[in-house]
């Protein structure tokens, strides 16, 4: 799981030369190779290098505060999305629902690591949602398929249809 | 900028040695567990920073790091591996063993609930060498680790086993006045507090999660 996501990373960041990754414990926890330095372990810490190395700063936040931002997005997936309890589900859809209400993406009017990492991560959620949830976290729904259509971001991961159309289910008459 | 902590919440504790230790000037103001400082969150959540522009920072580790960078102290791979590892390993066993001591006053229970982590942070040490976690001087790491472990590490029935290089290390990130100040303010002699702290979160997942997606 991790591993596709970092390859379709490496991917969209234009990095050519596919780095070593291996797995470790019974979480999967991803680890990078490294052969002029020691190995990274972790999602959230092989993406930012991967940034780094792929000389894409910005994605990582231009200011202080965004790059705090950004940092507290990509420790939200890895720390509460990812293996969330099936009863705090809804919660996290709702918190990001509502936070979302006045942005575009995560850090703002910027794209960067933190939409990459949580539409890799959420995705599957996103798929098994029914229209009217779709509709119920309209916000978030409209983040997703931002990102999914955001250029070079999907890769591994099969599109899920958004209706953009809000009051054509919500009609009556 | 505003920085809201409560009284009890080892998070707080990381936050507050944070500014203490950088120097950078903020208004801290105490609130109680319950109290909804971000108006997005549906659960309480502290500490929070609420910075000028209106921004809140609600996770501890990200407003830790705010801190330094502002300061003029970037974070860096071997750092933020770090701080994943305290996210994703060291807190789901923290909330397990702090469950176990303090509201069910199961001791041996909760020092097992930390043997994994505490040993890896045994074995990171000592490969390492230096006098912190990455450097031989304090890094954000260091300070995030040593608050989330203060509540076991400092008190003197905590026997986990035999962790010379992990004592070593924590007593000398304790000796800084701003890891002394904040576990002061938050934790000491605030039993009750830490108490009531942890009867608000959510009960801990005993098993280990499924690494599959939970739907």
């Amino acid at each position: 799981m991790a591993l596709r996501e970092l390859s379709s990373l490496e991917k969209s960041l234009g990095l050519k030369k596919p780095n070593k990754y291996s797995t470790q414990g019974e979480r999967k926890v991803p680890v990078l190779q490294n052969s002029n330095g020691p190995s990274l372990t972790g999602l959230v810490t092989i993406a930012v290098h991967l940034v780094q190395d792929a000389k894409r700063p910005e994605l990582l936040g231009v200011s202080a505060e965004q790059r705090a931002v950004v940092q507290q997005w990509l420790e939200f997936r890895v720390t509460k999305l990812d293996d969330c309890p099936r009863e705090e589900v809804k919660n996290v859809l709702k918190d990001l629902n509502q936070y979302l209400e006045d942005k575009v993406y995560l850090a703002g009017n910027d794209f960067t690591l933190a939409d990459t990492l949580m539409y890799y991560g959420i995705h599957h959620i996103m798929v098994d949602l029914a229209v009217q949830e779709k509709e119920k976290y309209v916000n978030l729904s409209r983040w997703f398929d931002h990102v999914q259509h955001y250029p070079g971001v999907r890769h591994h991961l099969p599109p899920v249809v958004v209706l953009r159309n809000r009051f054509y289910t919500s009609s009556h008459h | 900028m505003k920085l809201f902590i409560s009284e009890g919440n080892p998070h707080c504790v990381k936050v507050l040695a944070a500014v203490k230790l950088t120097g950078v000037k903020c208004d801290i103001s105490h609130v109680d567990h319950e109290e909804r400082v971000v108006p997005y969150l549906s659960r309480p959540t502290l500490p929070v920073l609420l910075l000028p522009s209106g921004t809140h920072l609600f996770t501890p580790n990200a407003i830790c790091q705010y801190f330094f960078e502002v300061s003029g102290q970037e974070a860096n791979s071997l750092c933020n591996q770090w701080l994943e590892w305290e996210g994703t390993e060291l807190q789901p066993a923290l909330a397990q063993a702090l469950h176990l001591s303090v509201l069910q006053g199961k001791a041996p229970e909760a020092a097992r609930a930390l043997q994994g982590p505490l040993s890896f942070l045994e074995q990171s040490l000592s490969k390492k060498g230096t006098q912190f976690l990455t450097a031989e001087e304090v890094k954000v790491a260091d300070i995030i680790l040593w608050a989330a472990l203060y509540p076991f590490m400092s008190d003197s029935n905590f026997m986990p086993g035999d962790l010379p290089q992990v004592r070593r290390w924590f007593e000398r990130v304790g000796l800084l006045e701003a890891c002394q100040a904040a576990s002061q303010t938050v934790i000491n002699g605030k039993g009750a507090a830490l108490k009531t702290f942890l009867q608000k979160q959510p009960v801990p997942h005993s098993q280990r999660r499924d690494p599959q997606p939970c739907n």
